[in-house]
């Protein structure tokens, strides 16, 4: 059976003129984005890299200069409107009027969309129930915090039930407790049926807490795509790390050079204590290998600590650079 | 293509079964400008209090311009409330395009373009609420002018016809203010743009002196001046012998007008989109 894809794209090209004579800036330099219907789909990249750009083309604000989308099964230049009535679209920016209360600003958002005044109201109020905004859905909007208000955008975003759900930062300049809120409304929206969310992110960690599938973008384009663990898996293995107590760093070298599966372990002694550590293609596999060899050789041991590969790592071998290199390049290009 | 896009018959459908119908649409925009509107007590109050001021001040200092020979014995008050009804309305109108400048900063208008809202609802919807301010300082200045001592012979006909006139003025520069905003999308600019087309267009033209007044280069100017258009429509309407022709002509040239600078800001909203 074919995959229904929700987001399906091809060679999307879209350049900004530079300005005062500076050559056009290429934002969007042949990207391709093929979004599983009903998967959470992770764009991630430094700032500047293409990733709201690529939402605008895909939400319909912003077109191509070359390359195709669908997005729902409609083309987003030829069928713009039908698009339009399928997605919703949380922007890096509120979408919401702060003059307006946040069941006001629901309640028009389903109007404006065609829903009778009964329907909007009911939606309004469902809404509100869902993303808990309790009595803050009677306030002002200038008035709320910005974890409350950026719930309200996600919300206005998906007030006519769309099949696909764009959110551009949708944590961008939460305080963490809001953000971890805002990730469990995600992860939450992730579980509806039939619902499609392509998110962009700068933060590393949500993109692996809340993606299926990620599409690293670099300057306009995808440079690796896969799901987290796919992503990592393509790095050599893990890092083994062993706490050491006293150790004799000799006994510790060979006990390591027992263990199948152990490369490039590395002993280090700091006075009292010290510190085993070592690459494996499974880290997993060879903990209890370890352990049985340290305690055979007489070395007594700590913690046992097996870390897996992070998107950094990825990011720093498709892009070839690492990651906060890559932001304070991007700011320094913004200046 | 080896995958298969969504396919159409079985994608669940919206909540909404169909768009809702452009009238529709334009009256939600304008419910929500209106909602705006009153819960910023300041920016009403300055839209009634501004024209009292200037109907004071203008009536005050200008008043011994009612004993020159030049102005042929009328009162001086009288003729210069259709005037200043007229300056009204050019005023808040030059600032109707800042709401759009709002939303373009705040992200609101990108996702009402994302959304199925027909572009020109989204101007029109705007205009609608600027039209209704329009109508109630145009009352407010009548009726004030009325307290202060003008008399208005062509009674309630002549006023309606002046009150309609100044909404002909009042659409071609709320549409004016929100192209420019639309393509400027910068708050000081439209204030700048707006300030170098208000205060010479209020000054070239006859709504503060008669034109026999007027030294001639302004005169000659003054006549292709939409804002002396309106006024002297309101003017002859608003007084005993009332020179239908005149009303005819002038509101026939803002029509026309009106209608260009609305298409025109309706552009610049597709304008704005295709540079996002």
């Amino acid at each position: 059976m074919p995959l229904d894809l929700a987001v399906d794209a091809h060679g999307l090209v879209k350049t900004y003129p530079g300005g005062r004579g500076q050559p056009d800036v290429r934002a969007l330099d042949g990207l391709d984005l093929a979004v599983p219907a009903g998967t959470v789909h992770g764009l991630l990249g430094p700032n500047g890299a293409g990733k709201s750009t690529t939402t605008k083309v895909l939400t319909t604000l912003a077109r191509a200069a070359e390359g195709t989308a669908r997005v729902a099964g409609f083309d987003v230049a030829r069928d713009a409107a039908a698009v339009r009535r399928r997605i919703g679209y949380v922007s890096q920016g509120t979408g919401a009027d702060g003059l307006l209360t946040p069941r006001e600003n629901l309640a028009m958002a389903a109007r404006l969309r065609g829903a009778s005044r009964a329907d909007a109201t009911a939606r309004a109020r469902e809404l509100v129930d869902r993303f808990g905004l309790g009595e803050a859905a009677d306030r002002r909007t200038t008035c709320l915090s910005g974890g409350t208000r950026r719930k309200l955008d996600v919300a206005l975003g998906l007030v006519d039930r769309p099949q696909v759900l764009f959110l551009d930062e949708p944590t961008t300049g939460l305080d963490p407790e809001a953000r971890a809120s805002m990730w469990a409304e995600i992860r939450r929206l992730a579980g509806e049926d039939a619902l499609t969310v392509v998110l962009t992110t700068h933060y590393l960690e949500e993109a692996d807490r809340l993606a299926d599938a990620v599409s690293i973008v670099d300057q306009g384009r995808v440079v690796v795509a896969g799901s987290p663990d796919e992503l990592k898996s393509t790095l050599a293995g893990d890092t083994l790390t062993v706490e050491l107590v006293e150790p004799d760093a000799d006994a510790v070298r060979s006990a390591a050079a027992r263990v199948a599966g152990l490369d490039d372990a590395v002993v280090h002694v700091e006075g009292p204590t010290g510190r085993l550590v070592a690459r494996t293609p499974d880290g997993s596999a060879v903990v209890a290998a370890v352990i049985a060899a340290l305690r055979d050789a007489g070395v007594r041991h700590g913690a046992v600590a097996v870390s897996r590969p992070t998107l950094d790592d990825v990011y720093l071998r498709h892009a070839g650079r690492s990651w906060t290199a890559a932001d304070a390049t991007s700011k320094e290009a913004a200046r | 293509m080896s995958t298969a896009t969504l396919d159409r018959t079985t994608a669940p459908a919206p909540t909404t079964a169909r768009d809702a119908s452009w009238p529709a649409q334009v009256a939600h925009v304008s419910w929500r400008w209106f909602v705006n509107l009153l819960r910023q007590p300041w920016g009403l109050g300055v839209a009634i209090v501004q024209p009292v001021i200037w109907i004071v001040l203008f009536g005050n200092v200008f008043s011994a311009v009612g004993d020159l020979p030049g102005f042929g014995g009328a009162d001086y008050l009288t003729f210069l409330v259709p005037g200043i009804v007229m300056m009204t309305v050019l005023y808040s109108g030059a600032w109707a395009g800042t709401g759009f400048i709002d939303d373009i900063r705040s992200g609101v208008m990108d996702r009402l373009l994302s959304s199925p809202v027909h572009r020109s609802a989204l101007v029109t919807g705007q205009l609608v609420q600027q039209l209704a301010v329009s109508l109630v300082q145009g009352v407010c200045v009548i009726g004030i002018g009325w307290l202060a001592g003008a008399r208005y012979d062509g009674g309630l006909v002549g006023m309606a016809v002046a009150l309609g006139v100044s909404l002909l003025l009042a659409a071609a520069f709320c549409s004016l203010s929100a192209a420019v905003a639309l393509l400027a999308r910068d708050q000081t600019a439209l204030i700048g743009i707006s300030t170098i087309i208000v205060l010479p267009a209020t000054f070239v033209s006859t709504a503060l002196m008669p034109p026999a007044l007027l030294p001639s280069w302004v005169e000659t100017a003054a006549r292709y001046n939409p804002l002396t258009w309106a006024t002297e429509a309101a003017r002859t309407a608003m007084s005993t012998d009332v020179d239908w022709g005149l009303v005819g002509t002038r509101s026939l040239w803002l029509a026309v007008l009106a209608a260009l600078v609305a298409w025109w800001s309706v552009h610049a909203m597709h304008a704005y989109q295709r540079s996002l």
